[in-house]
């Protein structure tokens, strides 16, 4: 692995502040003009491994390391490095919350209208999406994870009652994100005839079965997701749509609150917004929404408490559809078994006919954590490594690119996703109809094969995927920005593309949220032991034995009796007892030191055959 | 403002530091000056280059026999016309006063009574109205002059007039055990103060700490360190950072880290300018951490704390 996550993290930390924090205070903005979604990205850029890396920590700023505080210096001094984030934070909780105090996670300038020249209707631009709702699930739980801790240590007056009101507002957004989510998750059903059941079908059959066998045994197949589906209360995407039992259908996330959808009954008012996102799960968001969801129920929100009681209720709501959703994907991307999964099947093809390898990568990134749950074998890892192997060509991220290559549009200006029935308006007006950009190929693909080289348990898979991350990696480096005052931010693709031409130096929160991330579950691999191996472990005991009884003959023959050989010995003794408590987790370190010993003994042996005129 | 320097152990640098101080703020054109309560070894006169006072004053004038009641004012010292150094004497353009209140020669410590507190009090009610800072410093430990200085700040006469703690320790596990439990332990400053009447937590709020001989990794005094030394250097300052965390009196209580520095560890002396950038004997970190030192010092805001 040639990527340090600590250095690599530590640019992206001085350059994110170095760009966002000027005469005094902290300014949201970039690229695109600033908006709920963008600068909840910005500030997670510090917030995101602050929360998920022990050593990037900014709660306890009496144990700040040097390397943090000095990439952070343009915020303060570790004292006021934290003291500067409440109040960014504060000031952004306060910019979108409503006057009526409703968190507003309206899509702003991240929306645009399909066709070129028109204008979204400001209706439009409140729109409030799955993106911002899943940015603050995670940016509401660091926050109110950094308050607890840090709170511990604060005695001003005006900095606790800053904290206690930043500790309220970000629980409030916290709420208002989990029912927003909670109201944009849908079933859609629909019949094996259909042209959605068509493509499903088609998508699935990778043995050319008849579309009844095949039905039957989708149905089978999705049974348990069928009743799971059928207990989900609160919220949208209840039992009604499954009524029809020869129905098929998919679940997941819309773009925003879906049309219908029912009000969540909250102990404090909350002002909910009428829905009209089209009722069809859409795998982009699906996986935006699962990211987020992730977050509610990791080991660091129970350990520190952070839900109260009315959200952990919220929380087990949306990890039954968490837990669904990824069993509905990951059955179908394998569906079938041995031959070929419909996930190899480049490019994935969604219910409304449209295909794309995009879409394959998103399908991966549902599954990757049922692969996870599942503790899968790296038989089945190798699989969807060659998948992401294939993207990764297909894509261009390892391959250069030809000239007016298609693929290049995965990247820049991405993909446009067509946000259903955002067109839609009070009063039966009808705007014009809205897309939504994505251009995060490159650090998805990135992510998710990192997090299957970290469940690979043999050394060469492992390898294989780490080789693949690095290359991903030279890609995204290559589009970091490199000159103005956003060096060392994203994103100019134009750097790893060199026929496009160089665009906007403003950065792409974006695009360098996710970089950040791609960093952080790198980090996280690192922080785990290292592979062990069974061969290197025989290897081990076997040395450790040879090397124990050569110095158990030494001590016999009354070496340790001789000054000078007396402390070579002791220290040998020292790395014997070295090797054999490291021989189960580090084999291979334990293999070098027995090593060394080994050959030092034989010195001693050697030296003493020599005195005797012995040869051997 | 008075600004009580101590440290609980000998030899922590508290005093060449705190002289360091008063010059640097004095540059900086405040009226300083120098209170020497360490009875046992008054040696403020050395490190300002004062030979005459260099272990005290003889003549029974100083600070100890002034306290004692056996002089009626002590002795006070211009010291931009006493230090015996090129470039401070005369005193260099828009520096404010800087005075020296010697200890006497041979003194010792003596248990404090009634009067002794009266004109303790009075002595430092006219100081903090003549200079902008008063730096009193005190004998290393539990000493008389800690009860004294305790018992003074808390007379009403002295009420108002604005004190600040610094703590001096060494960079080591024994010093900051030792250092947090002269702030905090039995018997320690707060513990003190607050039999004498002092409002616990805000005595407890105005105390700082100052890390002395500070190793720093990065510096070029350690480039020779083999790598298996640099690692454990690096791990047990980590440990350190965490263990005075634990003891309260981490870096949110930290108000200043004077690295280790040949010029202040063998010859404890003023560090000027020249030291560091023409004759180059001191490092630069060393007077960029006093100047901030003594920018601190002054200012409001490190003080105020979390």
């Amino acid at each position: 692995m040639r990527i340090q996550p600590r250095q690599s993290l530590l640019d992206l930390w001085q350059a994110t502040v170095d760009y966002s924090y000027r005469d005094g205070a902290w300014t949201p903005g970039g690229r695109a003009e600033a908006n709920s979604t963008s600068e909840a990205e910005q500030l997670l850029c510090l917030m995101y491994p602050a929360s998920q890396i022990e050593a990037f920590k900014l709660d306890r700023p009496d144990e700040t390391a040097r390397d943090i505080r000095e990439s952070l210096s343009t915020l303060g001094d570790a004292m006021e490095i934290p003291r500067r984030l409440v109040t960014a934070l504060r000031d952004y909780m306060d910019r979108y919350t409503s006057d009526t105090g409703t968190p507003v996670f309206s899509a702003g300038s991240y929306l645009e209208p399909r066709a070129p020249g028109e204008l979204l209707t400001s209706e439009q631009r409140n729109l409030d999406v799955v993106d911002s709702l899943s940015m603050s699930v995670t940016l509401s739980l660091a926050t109110l994870g950094f308050l607890k801790v840090f709170e511990r240590g604060v005695k001003r007056p005006t900095l606790r009652a800053e904290m206690a009101e930043l500790t309220e507002l970000a629980s409030r957004r916290l709420t208002a994100a989990m029912v927003g989510l909670l109201r944009s998750f849908t079933v859609h059903s629909f019949a094996p005839s259909s042209p959605a059941g068509q493509v499903l079908c088609e998508t699935v059959n990778q043995r050319g079965l008849p579309t009844e066998t095949l039905v039957g045994e989708l149905h089978e197949a999705l049974a348990r997701v069928r009743a799971g589906l059928a207990e989900v209360t609160l919220g949208s995407g209840g039992a009604e749509e499954l009524e029809n039992d020869e129905h098929l259908f998919e679940c997941g996330w819309s773009w925003g609150i879906v049309r219908d959808a029912p009000e969540v009954v909250t102990l404090q008012p909350l002002e909910q917004p009428v829905g009209i996102a089209i009722r069809r799960p859409l795998l982009y968001f699906t996986v935006v929404a699962l990211d987020g969801i992730a977050d509610l129920f990791s080991a660091r929100t129970r350990i520190l408490g952070l839900l109260n009681e009315e959200q952990q209720g919220f929380m087990r709501a949306l990890q039954i559809r968490w837990d669904l959703t990824q069993q509905y994907w990951s059955t179908l991307a394998g569906f079938g078994g041995e031959r070929r999964w419909p996930l190899e099947d480049i490019p994935w093809r969604t219910t409304d006919g449209r295909e794309s390898d995009y879409y394959s990568l998103l399908v991966i990134s549902v599954t990757v954590e049922a692969l996870l749950q599942n503790r899968a074998g790296d038989l089945d890892l190798a699989r969807v490594g060659r998948v992401l192997e294939e993207l990764a060509v297909r894509g261009r991220v390892t391959r250069r690119a030809l000239a007016d290559d298609p693929a290049v549009e995965l990247h820049a200006p991405g993909i446009r996703l067509n946000l259903y029935g955002a067109e839609d308006q009070l009063g039966g007006r009808t705007g014009p109809e809205v897309v939504w950009p994505v251009a995060d190929f490159a650090t998805a693909l990135f992510k998710r094969t990192v997090l299957i080289a970290s469940l690979a348990g043999g050394a060469s898979l492992r390898d294989r995927l780490l080789r693949l991350s690095d290359d991903i990696w030279d890609h995204l480096h290559q589009r970091r920005l490199t000159d103005g005052p956003a060096a060392g931010l994203w994103d100019d693709a134009s750097g790893a593309f060199p026929h496009l031409k160089p665009g906007d130096q403003a950065p792409s929160w974006y695009l360098t949220e996710r970089v950040m991330e791609c960093l952080v579950v790198l980090a996280r691999m690192v922080e785990q032991p290292p592979l062990r191996n069974d061969r290197l472990m025989v290897l081990a005991q076997d040395l450790a034995l040879e090397a124990d009884h050569i110095y158990s003959q030494e001590l016999l023959r009354g070496s340790a009796d001789a000054g000078q050989l007396r402390t070579r010995l002791a220290h040998l003794g020292r790395r014997l007892d070295r090797a054999r408590a490291i021989a189960d987790n580090k084999p291979g370190t334990a293999v070098a030191v027995l090593t060394e010993v080994l050959r030092e003994l034989d010195d001693f042996v050697q030296a003493r055959r020599s005195s005797r005129g012995l040869r051997e | 403002m008075i600004l009580i320097a101590t440290s609980d152990k000998g030899g922590t640098g508290r005093s060449v530091t705190g002289c360091n101080i008063a010059l640097r703020c004095a540059l900086q054109g405040s009226n300083v000056c120098y209170v020497d309560f360490d009875f046992g070894s008054p040696t403020a006169g050395a490190i300002f280059h004062v030979e005459s006072a260099a272990r005290g004053i003889l003549g029974g004038q100083g600070m100890h026999s002034f306290l004692a009641g056996e002089a009626a004012a002590p002795v006070e010292l211009d010291l931009w016309r006493h230090m015996d150094r090129a470039g401070l004497r005369p005193r260099p353009p828009g520096a404010g006063r800087l005075v020296l209140f010697p200890g006497d020669e041979g003194g010792g410590e003596f248990p404090v009574d009634e009067d002794m507190t009266d004109r303790c009090v009075r002595l430092l009610r006219r100081l903090a109205e003549e200079f902008d800072l008063v730096i009193v410093d005190l004998s290393a430990g539990r000493s008389y002059a800690l009860q004294l200085v305790l018992e003074a700040t808390v007379r009403p006469a002295l009420r108002p007039v604005l004190a600040r703690w610094l703590v001096f320790h060494r960079w080591t596990r024994q010093h900051i055990i030792a250092a947090a439990g002269l702030a905090y332990g039995d018997h320690g400053i707060v513990d003190t103060g607050a039999a004498k009447g002092h409002d616990r937590d805000h005595l407890r709020d105005s105390i700082r700490f100052v890390r002395t001989a500070v190793p720093d990794l990065d510096s070029e005094q350690f480039a020779g360190l083999v790598p298996t030394q640099a690692a454990w250097l690096q791990e047990t300052d980590a440990d350190l950072q965490r263990l005075a965390a634990r003891r309260r009196i981490g870096r949110s209580v930290l108000l200043g880290s004077i690295p280790l520095d040949p010029v202040l560890q063998w010859r404890e002396q003023l560090i000027l300018e020249s030291d560091v950038w023409t004759l180059r004997i001191a490092n630069p970190q060393t007077g960029a951490a006093l100047d901030e030192l003594a920018k601190d010092v002054m200012d409001d805001d490190p003080w105020e704390g979390l």
